[in-house]
């Protein structure tokens, strides 16, 4: 171990049940540099990092700090030794503000909230992140909830920093911001261990990457070594096409009936009187920065939030006016809606990938009785697991025990189970592989051919473009904008977002 | 509906209360094509145009004339009273609604079919005419209590009196097939049944002729705009004129009973407020001093009154794309659109103009 290597890990494995997660590798990282992390979902890149912050042991192997062998337990003694974890899916306590979050674990015996509050809102201003510090982390999108998460890490004050796709939620702007935090950190002599899908990103900011795949070491190497081919090709041990998204779509389909019909919609004080419509036949894509009321304006139409009381404005599903209490409700009327958020709200992650399904299909007219049927259970499991190629040892396997991408095929699959007519995708690629975007944007396209409706919420641009036969683009809580998808440009949906 | 739900839906803005209106995306989305198009001559009091196969002819006053290949004018008939619609009726000729009241047949003289009473009730306000196969003609009376120029006091009295008939040319034994219509300002007959656009209503409506009764079935409902003549397609599908698009504030008044009565008593209704085929004439036009804070800057704004809309429709009454005049433009208030020569001829009677665009530049825009 070199004098300026402070993480080392060697042979290290690690199995689950007598499967392995990762196996026989041996990993370094040097004081100030970013090491990028990637492979396909399932590769062992959020094993192989959580076993450097405490989260799982290891079976074998074993983990220098600063040339010292260690054994850690728990996430507590990676703190204590200055490794911090800004994980995947937010591990923040929803019932708590943003400061409040941010303070956790420099508790006082009396701790002073207004001081709390104003150091949170200095230190937010200066990573540039736009949180309010005294809003509940539960009332949160996923991207500020990706930004809180990664000021608590910086805040620690750690001397190693692991990243699981920090920027998967976070508009370019933003993403900016975090590259430039990325620097300064790197120029404090902080090591940062950076997990990303988006190769180009990885690219851009790291020194040196490691590329994973099944659980096992494939190569590590300076960044100028290699490039995007030659990272996926180590990845997926195949050429894959260069882009992680297909080309730019340049043929829209026709649009067919119009499905849905949003009219002066207001959620007070996010969504501000939008109106746009959703066809058959088509994808929509729907783009906008962060706030710009996207999420918001479809969790309405799938009854996860209510408009406003007074004056809230109309949504018209096949020419008739719905207003959900429920979303049970619009489950009934075919509208599904596939959050951005499944750790969350998305799957039970204790159950298996089956009943996960099934429960899907409990509020659909189709199944009323009492019982839930365990046949019915494993025959949906299993045609799901196949139709989505869910990789899983079985489909009792249990959710939490999936890869992200996998994950998420579980809870696309649970919306399809319901046979809706729209399907509402919200960040349908967030944190999942090269490999499994390819798969959830066939499976989109499919859905249209079918003659779907189909929306299409993203911050990534390429996605959008490459999916969408429409366009719409969200700014201020309302759609400001409508593109073709032969017209679309980058520069032109970005104008239309910003100004 | 109950009056509590009424009142409720009053009090909290939803339903008919909502004062809403569908948005003008997808095939609704806007640009600058009826705008953009060629100006073939200026057309004062035009009514409706109508394509024969080998002439375009032009209804405008009391004239009934056609297109010359060099653009200009010729005269081939007058009548005795201002025509309201025409219609080229195949191995007949072209039929004439004269005085929104009385149908004639132009096939090198003037051939009157008399005074017509199908349902025993006289036409009074004849907006289209369109021939069937066999012949007849079905005619859209489109209000039985306000003449074609007073469609905006129709509108404002909430008018539901519009009929469709069908008139048959060798004999007298005409019918009435759909009576109680908001508004009929277009029928066409088309592959599937016979479309009639009830313009109040927003809707598009299909009726099967084969049928023994005669019950109207939506095809397109909840347009944008208000929906006029239609003219058939080489492809099954169809040209509709939205003679002008709806808008809130329009939407607000025609809840407002009170207000709309004053109005129509006590303001001139070239100023009230209400869609009209053009605007922006006069300082006096409604809301006029309006304006509208964007970007921290007051800018003076006055709701849009009149638009330029045709709209494509597939053969099942789907709308495939639009063509438009916006809020800006001049070329408002299309009332009648055909093609003819290799082109989209429309009638553009906020702007007095009969334009032209070549349907190769609609398709190489759209397809």
């Amino acid at each position: 171990m070199t004098g300026d290597t402070i993480i080392e890990l060697r042979n290290a494995s690690k199995r689950y049940g007598g499967v392995p997660a990762v196996e026989n590798i041996s990993f370094d990282l040097k004081r100030g540099e970013v090491h990028g992390l990637v492979g396909e979902n399932g590769a062992g890149k959020s094993t192989l990092t959580k076993m450097i912050a405490g989260v799982v042991l290891l079976s074998e192997g074993e983990l220098w700090v600063e040339g010292r062998k260690v054994d850690i337990s728990n996430p507590h003694e990676a703190s204590k030794l200055g490794v911090a974890m800004v994980f995947q899916e937010t591990s923040l306590v929803p019932t708590m503000t943003v400061a409040q979050n941010l303070h956790l674990g420099n508790e006082k015996f009396f701790n002073r909230l207004r001081g709390v509050y104003i150091a949170a809102q200095q230190f937010l201003q200066s990573l540039n992140f736009d949180v309010d510090p005294t809003h509940l982390v539960s009332q949160l999108g996923a991207a500020k909830k990706q930004m809180v998460e990664i000021a608590r890490a910086v805040l620690q004050d750690a001397k190693v920093i692991i990243f699981d796709e920090p920027t998967a939620t976070l508009t370019p702007e933003e993403k900016l911001h975090f590259f430039n935090l990325v620097d300064v950190l790197k120029a404090r002599g902080v090591a940062i261990i950076f997990i990303s899908h988006a190769l180009e990103e990885a690219l851009q900011i790291s020194d040196r990457i490691t590329v994973l795949r099944d659980g096992r070491h494939v190569i590590t190497d300076i960044t100028p070594a290699l490039d995007h081919a030659s990272i996926v090709r180590a990845m997926v041990g195949r050429d894959l096409k260069d882009s992680i998204y297909a080309e730019k779509k340049l043929d829209a389909r026709k649009p067919g009936k119009r499905l849905l019909c949003v009219q002066d919609l207001r959620v007070a004080p996010v969504v501000r009187n939008t109106s746009f419509s959703v066809f058959s036949g088509q994808v929509t894509g729907v783009f906008g920065l962060i706030g710009s009321g996207r999420t918001e304006t479809f969790k309405v139409v799938a009854g996860l939030i209510k408009r406003d009381f007074f004056h809230g404005g109309e949504i018209m599903l096949n020419d008739r006016p719905v207003r959900y209490r429920t979303p049970a409700a619009a489950v009934l009327d075919k509208v599904a809606y596939i959050t951005e958020d499944r750790k969350l709200e998305g799957f039970f992650e204790t159950m298996s990938i089956g009943r996960n399904i099934y429960m899907g299909t409990l509020a659909t007219a189709h199944d009323k009785g009492v019982l839930t049927s365990k046949s019915v259970e494993n025959t949906l499991g299993r045609k799901w697991v196949d139709r989505l190629s869910v990789r899983a040892i079985s489909a009792n396997a249990k959710i939490i025990e999936l890869s992200g991408g996998n994950q998420q095929k579980v809870v696309i699959a649970k919306s399809l189970a319901q046979n809706p007519d729209l399907i509402i995708f919200d960040e349908p690629t967030h944190g999942v592989d090269v490999g499994a975007i390819d798969e959830i944007h066939q499976l989109i396209n499919d859905l249209a051919d079918e003659g779907k409706a189909v929306v299409v919420i993203s911050s990534y641009l390429p996605e959008i473009m490459s999916l969408s036969d429409r366009i719409l683009v969200c700014r201020q809580g309302k759609v400001v904008d409508e593109f073709d998808c032969a017209e679309a440009t980058n520069d032109l949906i970005m104008y239309a977002s910003v100004h | 509906m109950s009056f509590f739900t009424e009142g409720l839906n009053r009090l909290v803005g939803r339903g008919d209360a909502a004062i809403t209106v569908p948005p003008m995306d997808g095939p609704f989305r806007a640009n600058n094509i009826i705008e953009d198009a060629e100006v073939v001559t200026e057309l004062s009091d035009g009514v409706d145009i109508a394509f024969d196969g080998s002439k375009l002819w032009l209804a405008q006053g009391n004239e009934l004339s056609c297109l010359l290949p060099d653009g200009k004018r010729q005269i081939c008939a007058r009548f005795d009273g201002p025509l309201t619609a025409i219609a080229a009726v195949p191995n007949v000729g072209i039929a004439v609604a004269v005085n929104a009241r009385n149908i004639s047949i132009y096939n090198g003289k003037v051939e009157s079919l008399g005074h017509r009473t199908p349902a025993g009730k006289p036409f009074y306000s004849i907006t289209s005419i369109s021939p069937a196969s066999d012949g007849s003609l079905y005619v859209a009376d489109a209000s039985r209590k306000n003449r074609p120029d007073a469609w905006t006091r129709d509108l404002l009295e909430h008018g539901k009196t519009g009929r469709v008939c069908q008139v048959f040319t060798d004999s007298t034994l005409d019918k009435q097939l759909i009576s109680g219509l908001r508004y009929v300002a277009g029928v066409m007959v088309a592959d599937n049944g016979l479309w009639i656009s009830e313009s109040w209503a927003h809707q598009i409506v299909s009726v099967d002729l084969a049928a023994v009764k005669t019950q109207p079935a939506q095809i397109t409902a909840r347009l944008p705009a208000y929906a006029g003549r239609m003219t058939a397609t080489s492809d099954g599908g169809a040209w509709v004129c939205m003679f002008s698009a709806r808008r809130r504030l329009v939407e607000l008044v025609l809840r407002e009973r009170r207000f709309r009565r004053l109005m129509m008593q006590e303001v001139d209704p070239r100023y009230w407020i209400a869609p009209m085929l053009s605007s922006g004439n006069s300082f006096q036009e409604p809301l006029q001093g309006g304006n509208v804070k964007s970007m921290g800057i007051s800018k003076p704004w006055a709701p849009p009154r009149s638009y330029g809309l045709v709209v494509r429709l597939d053969p099942l009454g789907q709308p495939l794309y639009s063509l438009h005049s916006r809020t800006d433009g001049r070329h408002h208030g299309i009332v009648s659109a055909v093609e003819a020569y290799g082109a989209l001829y429309m009638l553009s009677k906020g702007a007095n103009l009969l334009l032209k665009v070549r349907l190769s530049e609609i398709e190489e825009h759209f397809l």
